[in-house]
């Protein structure tokens, strides 16, 4: 395995943020061009209203909104950074030796008996 | 013929056409050429039989195609050529467009319709064009209140972060935008972006269907990014390598679908979540919350959305196929090219003139990008497929089958991959 500069690794991803860039370069003038060729007629207030199926909409638009799913957020930020450390597991597993699945096995088992214990609460409806 | 219109008059119209010809002319050689000769200056010139090309003379070479093609080829390695036009940007919306047009067709086949019929004569093949074109010209309206920077941003956003998705997809050996050791992990880092976006732009637009389509997309990608994950475990354990050109190169003799199986089909209905295609499209939900996230969008707004998705739509199919069918990796089909032509010249009628660089892509480039794109074709085909089959799910019934079912199965994967690997079946000293 060859040795290399941070900044060569780094430099490597240019290209990705090259392609981000070239979109929004691309992209963006759509946009003007549209707004430039397009009717814009101020003729009544109603038409800027939010969509709310042909109703004046009432009260804010950006409202506490209950889903009631909330423990799978906190499962998500839990078991997402748990899903990407097994990855440094798993690309080197040709060149570990096997006694070091051991401690990943191990480790699977905790991670296994707190995914079912949050997924047991999650169940819980009336206490969330 | 009385279709055309009533005041037409032959004169008229020749004389605006000179006219458009005149200012083409005029506008050309005032503003084009010049433009041309500036961007030449910035350009770093190949050398060309052993000479530096300058400026003036690249220009000059521009209107011989013998001299053109060295130019041509010499471009086509520059990062600039694979961002904009084949593997990257231009390849990926060409698809996407023939993806939108397929949909429609098979769609209203599949539900006894006839689907885009007369823009175009031949079956619509037209209607996309002409559906960009009304978009474009349709208002855009923005609501009352609404965070206007970030609600005019969202969608470009959404299509350069597909855009970025797609730069990481190895096309044919080499031919990838960014090769890169960690491409997976650039992979899962550029899908988180898609939910960021979705949730800015529900949330700049002030309106509550919108919110509502932003959150439910929230969940959706959230509970199916974990399977996700995991599922592609398994691929990373039998290659140890992150870096998809490798992966797809390591599967030149069977594709990892072969004995991964399960981690393929826990891969493809994630894929289905991340889309937000039906059976999974409940943040777009039509008959229940009008559009979902996309409700405030308007005009072109809403066609940058769409073409970013379907943008993503292509790349995760690529993905699929990279991972699990081997990507490039098929039989030669494509001829070689008659080396006659690059030792001889070219023969018309009494003219033999000898181009120089004439195989522009090389045999096993075009034999890749074909069955790279044969496969890409069938897994796209795949994924509309469930839209004229399958009802919509409730979101209750979607966070089981992620967070329940398609996590167990994806731990699955991992083990039988882990069975393989120790079974001595794959990797060192296995098969392949």
């Amino acid at each position: 395995m060859k040795s290399k500069l941070v900044g060569e690794i780094a430099g490597n991803y240019s290209t990705v943020v090259l392609m981000f860039g070239f979109a929004i370069v691309a992209m963006a003038p759509a946009l003007l061009i549209s707004r430039m060729i397009s009717p814009r007629k101020k003729s009544n207030p109603v038409k800027f209203l939010p969509m709310e199926c042909g109703q004046v909409p009432s009260g804010e638009g950006r409202t506490h909104f209950m889903m009631q799913y909330y423990p799978y957020i906190l499962m998500f930020v839990i078991f997402d950074v748990v899903a990407i450390f097994l990855y440094a597991w798993g690309s080197a597993l040709l060149e570990l030796p096997k006694s070091a699945t051991l401690p990943i096995l191990g480790f699977l088992a905790i991670m296994f008996g707190a995914m079912s214990f949050a997924l047991y609460q999650s169940g819980r409806r009336r206490i969330w | 013929m009385s279709v055309i219109a009533p005041n037409f008059k032959l004169s008229e119209f020749i004389k605006s056409l000179i006219d458009d010809i005149v200012w083409t002319v005029l506008i050309m050689s005032l503003i084009g050429i010049p433009a041309i000769m500036m961007i030449l200056f910035y350009v770093p010139m190949p050398v060309i039989d052993g000479e530096l090309l300058t400026p003036f003379l690249a220009f000059t070479y521009l209107a011989d195609p013998s001299r053109t093609l060295p130019i041509v080829q010499a471009f086509m390695t520059t990062d600039m050529f694979k961002i904009m036009a084949f593997p990257g940007f231009g390849f990926a919306a060409l698809l996407a467009a023939g993806t939108i047009f397929v949909e429609r067709k098979m769609l209203a086949k599949l539900q006894l319709r006839v689907g885009p019929f007369y823009c175009g004569k031949v079956e619509g093949i037209l209607q996309l064009m002409g559906d960009g074109l009304k978009l474009i010209s349709k208002e855009i309206i923005i609501p009352a209140k609404a965070d206007k920077p970030i609600f005019w941003a969202a969608p470009v956003l959404f299509v350069a972060s597909a855009a970025a998705f797609v730069a990481l997809i190895p096309v044919a050996p080499g031919w990838v935008v960014a090769d890169v050791d960690m491409g997976l992990l650039a992979v899962f880092a550029v899908i988180g972006f898609f939910p960021i976006v979705t949730i800015l732009s529900a949330w700049s637009a002030n309106s509550k269907f919108p919110f509502i389509g932003g959150i439910r997309a929230l969940f959706q990608m959230v509970s199916f990014e974990i399977p996700l994950i995991l599922s592609l475990l398994g691929v990373v354990m039998v290659t140890g390598t992150l870096n998809l050109s490798e992966i797809a190169a390591s599967q030149s003799s069977f594709p990892w679908i072969l004995f991964l199986p399960v981690g393929a089909i826990v891969f493809f209905i994630t894929m289905l979540a991340e889309l937000e295609r039906i059976p999974f499209d409940l943040p777009e939900a039509e008959s229940e919350i009008v559009a979902g996230w996309l409700t405030e969008l308007s005009g072109m707004m809403y066609g940058l959305v769409q073409l970013g998705t379907y943008l993503k739509l292509y790349a995760f199919a690529a993905l699929f196929v990279v991972l699990f069918l081997g990507g490039w990796n098929g039989p030669m089909v494509v001829p070689p090219f008659p080396m006659e032509i690059v030792t001889e010249g070219i023969e018309l009628g009494p003219v033999t003139a000898k181009i120089a660089g004439l195989p522009l892509f090389d045999q096993e480039m075009l034999n890749g990008t074909f069955w790279f794109i044969l496969k890409t074709v069938g897994v796209i085909f795949f994924i509309l497929l469930p839209r004229g089959v399958f009802p919509r799910i409730r979101v209750d019934m979607l966070l089981n089958l992620g967070w329940h079912k398609l996590i167990g199965l994806a731990f699955v994967n991992i083990f039988i991959a882990l069975g393989l690997v120790y079974a001595g079946v794959l990797g060192p000293g296995g098969l392949q």
